[in-house]
């Protein structure tokens, strides 16, 4: 036999490299899925405490979720400004990122830095400069402080460069000969963008602002320093009760949040594979 | 003058007008963005540097003024030169885990078959996708007494006193990396991804052994990688308040939670805006760094 005068330690080394890998992924997957996990258990108690082992299951936090106006209000709260700063955000995403894939300007580097600096900024910062500037303005009796449209706007700080860079990217991809012969053939920018490059990116269009709208829902620093008691979403409820006392109610507005943001994934995958059929046909 | 020189003549109008408009047509389109990036982040940002030296007097938020009273007493003042010691500790300390963590999951996707990477990728993003809020909430039911964790270990044995991590410097550190975790693997999986395999397996064949391929071979060829990976969950780190201030010991002040607490607490709005500049310096600073060593890529290979 051959075979056995391998020396003990290079058959080792495998084995012990085997061995680590799969605890490391064991360790990856565990620590990334405990506190979603948690969460998701929690929603399901019965008991009006946080404890573990949990004894009787139940919907009744749920019930008692849609039963409390302060937390339905919170949740449409946070919906209609994610809505808000998606509309926003993507619009003046995309256009910007058009203007820089299709135009040649003088500062191009100095208007990318403008567009892309607020996305690094940590948003409580950005919470507490919106609310210095806009504190105290009243625009026709309309109170800008507290109203839903200023957290739009602070949010899109975050959601707007999100997009841009998504949409660059995006519009990279388009052959430009394409576009060429839509300006030959007599169409105007406007006509050329909406019936030639908007179809071609469409993927990137939605994905993009359904980014922008999971950005929204999920943020509350901002809307922490932005809100007042009618305004606020339902993190920022969350935050607040949280400091006073954890229910699981809690853990139902966690998933209740989740759940919302993974019907946008749903929509992105749906959207992609529509695309990918129509491609392939 | 000829019918031929006015149609020319009108060509070359309708020629300049549309130059015109070409040349304008870029700002035009910029223009949403840079309303947004100007009105609502360049403006805030002058008129909190110009804050940060307005006086305040109790009652009041602020009174106009000139003063650097507010930069001296955050550089002097014990608690506030704790709280900016603290942010740097806890934010340098949960970068360096996060950029372990981070690199062997990046390695690991990057040698495993292509079929796992999907299931990878899914894993990595889900923390990207939940609110902060959430997951703090998550953590803040696994480490209490009564939690999971510590029903876990007795029902394994491995305790038999019911035990309590909540508070501890120890669970804000594991809530900062899992905020952090994400961004940095995939700065890291990006990386790897230029890297040809084949490197690998030509140095298994000339006998090296896996510790000594990844010395010699992997780590110099992702170190920019992890200095970008490095200082992008720092400047994520610093930035985030709520996870280590919920999870921590009520002492552990760090920037972004004594920034709330002067803004909404204690109405000291030149103070805090004092303290926002001073993240705004930290993040410049690193963001400075890594663009310097961006260059420095760009340059070794051209």
């Amino acid at each position: 036999m051959p075979d056995t005068a391998v020396p003990r330690s290079a058959e080792l080394e495998p084995v012990l490299l085997k061995a680590l890998t799969w605890a490391f992924t064991v360790f990856i997957v565990a620590y990334i899925m405990v506190p979603i996990l948690v969460t998701l258990i929690m929603s399901f108690n019965d008991a009006a405490q946080i404890r573990f082992p949990i004894k009787t299951w139940s919907l009744l936090w749920y019930r008692d979720f849609f039963g409390s106006s302060q937390f339905t209000g919170a949740l449409a709260n946070s919906l209609e400004i994610a809505i808000g700063t998606t509309l926003f955000s993507a619009t003046s995403g995309i256009l910007a990122a058009w203007a820089f894939e299709r135009y040649v300007f003088p500062f191009k580097n100095f208007f990318y830095l403008i567009i892309m600096l607020p996305l690094f900024m940590p948003g409580v910062v950005l919470g507490l400069g919106v609310a210095i500037a806009f504190g105290g303005i009243e625009i026709f009796g309309f109170q800008l402080y507290g109203s839903r449209l200023l957290v739009m706007v602070a949010h899109s700080l975050w959601a707007m460069p999100l997009v841009f860079m998504l949409m660059e990217a995006t519009f990279r991809t388009i052959d430009h000969r394409i576009v060429e012969a839509s300006y030959d053939l007599g169409a105007r920018p406007l006509r050329t963008f909406i019936e030639i490059v908007v179809p071609a990116v469409s993927t990137g269009i939605v994905s993009s602002a359904l980014f922008a709208f999971v950005i929204s829902l999920n943020e509350f620093v901002m809307a922490l320093f932005l809100t007042d008691r009618d305004t606020q979403t339902l993190p920022v409820l969350m935050w607040l009760s949280l400091r006073s006392a954890g229910t699981p109610r809690l853990a139902v507005a966690a998933v209740i949040l989740a759940c919302a943001v993974f019907l946008c994934l749903t929509v992105i995958m749906l959207w992609y594979i529509r695309q990918l059929k129509k491609t392939s046909r | 003058m000829t019918a031929a020189a006015l149609a020319d003549d009108i060509y070359a109008a309708a020629a300049r007008r549309a130059r015109r408009t070409e040349k304008l047509m870029p700002f035009a389109l910029m223009s949403p963005a840079l309303v947004i990036a100007i009105v609502f982040f360049g403006i805030p940002m002058l008129l909190m540097l110009r804050m940060s030296f307005n006086e305040h007097v109790p009652q009041r938020l602020y009174v106009p003024g000139f003063t650097f009273s507010h930069y001296a007493q955050l550089l002097s003042e014990e608690r506030f030169v704790t709280a900016i010691w603290t942010t740097v500790k806890l934010s340098l300390l949960a970068s360096c885990a996060t950029v372990v963590i981070g690199y062997g999951f990046a390695m690991l996707v990057w040698l495993k078959p292509a079929r796992w990477r999907l299931a990878f990728i899914g894993l990595a993003l889900t923390p990207l996708l939940i609110s902060e809020i959430s997951i703090i909430f998550g953590w803040w039911m696994f480490f209490p007494k009564n939690g999971l964790l510590s029903y876990v270990l007795m029902s394994v044995g491995l305790i038999s006193d019911k035990i309590s991590l909540m508070y501890t410097e120890f669970a804000a550190f594991v809530g900062l990396v899992y905020i952090t975790l994400p961004f940095c693997f995939f700065i890291l999986l990006s990386i790897f991804d230029a890297i040809d395999k084949r490197l690998i397996e030509a140095s298994g064949d000339l006998g090296a052994r896996p510790f000594t391929t990844f010395y010699e071979i992997l780590l110099p060829l992702t170190r920019t990688g992890i200095l970008v990976a490095f200082a992008q969950s720092f400047i994520w780190a610093m930035g985030t308040y709520a996870t280590p201030s919920a999870l921590g010991p009520d002492t552990l002040w760090t920037i972004g939670y004594l920034i709330q607490e002067q803004m909404l607490g204690k109405s000291n709005w030149p103070l805090a805006s004092a303290f926002s500049m001073i993240l705004v310096v930290l993040v410049a600073v690193v963001i400075i760094f890594v663009r310097s060593l961006n260059t420095e890529r760009t340059r070794f290979h051209a």
